[in-house]
């Protein structure tokens, strides 16, 4: 057995740099820089742009579609956004992934079906009644699933606080499957119909051709003033500062007298309340519910975090609607059976352009 | 291999465990026995294997009391053997359908039950692809009274490669149903699209066995028969809706749309989002669907609005219009006072009834597997409560006739018609 001979093709990489090999290197370097800089860009718009083009020539003549795809997909994508802010918050603070996050939204679209019908709101309900009672169904849904996911976080991750990082996150899977269970034994196994209260279908305004309906204006609507209400909260409040101050550095903020076992109480309040107005929403707008219907949400979310910048609350947002406009352009122009091959080679083309998120994560380790 | 070694021991441990003051034949479950004067005695074990929970448990839990029904009328008996029957459930809660690793230990616990000779079931094709091999190896027949997937019994167009051979590692044909297959449920659909003047047919399925066998079969006699299908798409069962694909339809112009599926996988969301977007469009759907979890409002099923343009075929006809359908209305009421059984009640009746009578008619040998089996696959021209019919080589049904069901004012499916696939 001899020394074997170096390999021609690592023995061309190996070899000195002489300014003949330097000038390709220079122009990979630039391919590479421009790339990383306007990738993601023109990743993320080359869906957009190609079946804008594509109407633009085609018989459809103008941007009607693509406008009708971006505005359904932005009124799904709120849903999944106010849904990733409670994994992101929770990620943030304690760096754990709350599998349980997903089911939370369910007991909430649960909680926000049922309610509806006990205060008897019904298809021929005024607008008024219709209005009061949303509002009232979405204090009640805020408050049960707030509440739920605060109970959870002191029922099963604060005696966990410091165990090894995996015990947590099985105590987390548990959970998800405890609250799957009880949503099959409050409605069943099957999908619910959920009547359509808002007319979800029915238009408001129509502009350039592009349909809003009621759905959208309450997804986008409700979803809006809730994440301007809580970045507020967590810039300028001052419990908000104790949070950030927390995410950073738990013992630092101990010493600075923040009470952090409160604060983490808070954040997971404020996630859980996040999530059941999504579930209120979800069940209004799409207008069916079930008990494993956490889970698939719970998965998009989760890649919505870590698509914007997992612990970054803006990131949380953005990443949400990004998957919620990809998901319908896959749905309606590629077919249905593709959207999840589609979003997820879409969060693989995030992560290698930029693996901190579209927005950049905020974490102790990233700071 | 395993499934062999089993059933050869099963022979020879029920050979061993013979009563041996009577005329014995080998492969006689163990505690059964044959006389002298040509029929069994002893106890064998039926089995069913049915998703008990979820979407379909209306649907089951009636074919359950129809098998009880039949059993209590024989006084667990038939001729000199005794019915020992248990009921399994092949559906698990968290998955709200049938469940593939339940179905596999339904099946193994059947095939290692000395006793047993027959198992009635699966209620769903895909089920009945995971546990027909297992029973297929021990010589146990199967009897569903659901399954209408071709390539289970055929390899006519609508089959995949390699069906249904795969489904018989013993090469002995052990699998028989008493409702027809999709190639007769594909055409009726079909021939009533034609009749209700569809002119663009769009079509979605659940990617499962049966949901996309069936929409398969229906785009292959379309062509035969001259209708327009402007597509088929496989939809992903648990996404959040449909709106996209429905937008599509609208684009394409579609005036009806049919759904190969279960409820269970998505189903109620679709048809409305649907009908969202084509909100005249005819709603067509299989036996999938063609329950009143899928259609009764009252139970959370699709709304009034879009009920009213929903049509779906279901083997089973006006159980009144069957030879023998107003007794077993009358004896189904008096047992589980219920004066409307659903439809499929009718057909686990008839399965259990034909247990019975197979084990009978098999004289000497109605107890043994084989035996068994030989006098199922001979059943010729029976007279039972669902019409004439016999067990034909391949195990199906020579049945043919598919009921038209649509809303009715109870939100439940209302048998409206028979309907006969053209061509």
């Amino acid at each position: 057995m001899g020394i074997p001979a170096p390999r021609p093709d690592l023995a061309t990489t190996e070899a000195p740099t002489t300014p003949a090999a330097a000038r390709p290197k220079r122009t990979n370097d630039a391919i590479r820089e421009l790339l990383s800089k306007w990738g993601l860009l023109i990743g993320l718009a080359a869906l957009p742009v190609y079946f804008g083009i594509h109407d633009l020539t085609g018989s459809q003549g103008d941007l009607s579609r693509l406008g009708e795809n971006m505005v359904r997909g932005l009124s799904n994508g709120s849903i999944w956004a106010l849904i990733a802010i409670g994994y992101t918050l929770v990620y943030g603070i304690i760096e754990l992934i709350n599998f349980a996050h997903g089911d939370v939204f369910m007991i909430g679209a649960f909680t926000a079906f049922s309610f509806t019908g006990t205060i008897g709101l019904t298809l021929v309900t005024g607008p008024l009644g219709l209005v009061f009672g949303l509002f009232l169904t979405l204090i009640i849904t805020m408050m049960v699933t707030g509440s739920l996911n605060v109970m959870i976080e002191r029922v099963a991750y604060r005696p966990l606080r410091g165990a090894p990082k995996l015990a947590p996150l099985i105590t987390a899977v548990g959970f998800s499957f405890i609250l799957q269970n009880v949503g099959l034994l409050w409605r069943g196994g099957s999908q619910k119909s959920v009547p359509d209260l808002i007319k979800h279908n029915d238009e408001v305004v129509n502009l350039l051709g592009v349909p809003i309906n009621n759905g959208d204006v309450l997804a986008i609507g409700v979803t809006i003033p809730l994440v301007i209400v809580l970045t507020a909260f967590i810039t300028r409040s001052k419990v908000g500062k104790a949070m950030r101050a927390t995410a950073q550095d738990p013992d630092a903020a101990r010493l600075q007298g923040i009470n952090v076992d409160t604060t983490i109480s808070l954040t997971f309040l404020i996630g859980g309340m996040m999530a059941g107005a999504a579930g209120l929403i979800y069940a209004l707008y799409q207008t069916s519910v079930s008990f494993n219907m956490g889970f698939q949400a719970g998965l998009i979310a989760f890649t919505a975090a870590v698509m914007g910048g997992i612990g970054n609350l803006k990131g949380a947002v953005l990443g949400g609607l990004v998957i919620g406009v990809i998901q319908e352009l896959a749905d309606n122009r590629i077919g249905g059976q593709w959207v999840s091959a589609v979003v997820f080679g879409y969060l693989i083309m995030i992560m290698i352009f930029r693996p901190q998120g579209l927005i950049g994560e905020q974490t102790r380790e990233a700071g | 291999m395993v499934g062999s070694l089993l059933g050869t021991l099963a022979i020879g441990v029920t050979a061993c465990g013979s009563d041996s003051s009577s005329n014995t034949t080998a492969s006689t479950p163990a505690g059964t026995t044959s006389t002298a004067s040509g029929s069994a005695s002893g106890t064998v074990d039926v089995y069913s294997s049915l998703p008990l929970q979820g979407a379909s448990k209306d649907q089951t839990n009636a074919m359950v009391d129809g098998i009880k029904l039949a059993l209590k009328e024989a006084g667990n008996k038939a001729g000199g053997v005794s019915i020992k029957y248990q009921s399994l459930d092949d559906s698990t809660a968290q998955a709200g359908n049938w469940d593939e690793q339940q179905v596999g230990a339904n099946a193994r616990k059947v095939a290692q039950d000395k006793k047993s000779v027959a198992l009635i079931g699966e209620f769903n094709s895909g089920a009945t692809k995971v546990s027909l091999p297992i029973l297929n190896e021990v010589g146990i027949a199967q009897i569903s009274p659901a399954n209408t997937y071709v390539g289970l019994t055929t390899s006519e167009p609508g089959s995949e490669k390699g069906e249904p051979a795969i489904y018989y590692p013993s090469q002995k044909r052990t699998y028989a149903r008493i409702v027809p297959r999709d190639t007769v449920q594909g055409g009726a659909l079909v021939t009533q699209m034609k009749t209700d003047g569809c002119k663009a047919v769009a079509m979605a399925n659940d990617k499962d066995t049966y949901g996309a066998g069936l929409t398969r079969v229906i785009g292959i006699k379309a062509k035969e028969q001259g209708l327009n299908i402007i597509g088929d798409t496989g939809i992903q069962p648990d996404a959040a809706n449909f709106r996209g694909f429905a937008s599509k339809l609208k684009g394409q112009k579609a005036d009806c749309f049919f759904f190969g599926g279960v409820t269970a996988n998505g189903a109620i969301q679709l048809y409305k989002d649907v009908n969202d977007a084509l909100p005249n469009a005819k709603l067509y759907g299989g036996d999938g669907v063609c329950e009143s979890g899928f259609t009764n409002p009252k139970k959370d099923g699709i709304p009034a609005k879009v009920g009213k343009l929903f049509k779906c075929t279901v083997a089973t006809l006006d159980l009144a219009s069957y030879p023998g359908g107003k007794a077993f209305i009358d004896a189904f009421n008096k047992e589980y006072n219920d004066p409307k059984p659903d439809p499929y009640a009718i057909y686990g009746y008839e399965a259990m009834k034909l247990v019975i009578d197979t084990i009978k008619g098999a004289g000497p040998d109605g107890t043994s597997r084989e035996g068994f089996l030989k006098a199922l696959f001979a059943t010729k021209d029976r007279d039972s409560v669902l019409g004439k019919y016999s067990i034909d080589k391949n195990g199906d049904t020579t049945l043919t006739d598919y009921g038209l069901y649509d809303v009715g004012p109870d939100g439940n499916p209302t048998y409206a018609s028979t309907i006969k696939a053209a061509g």
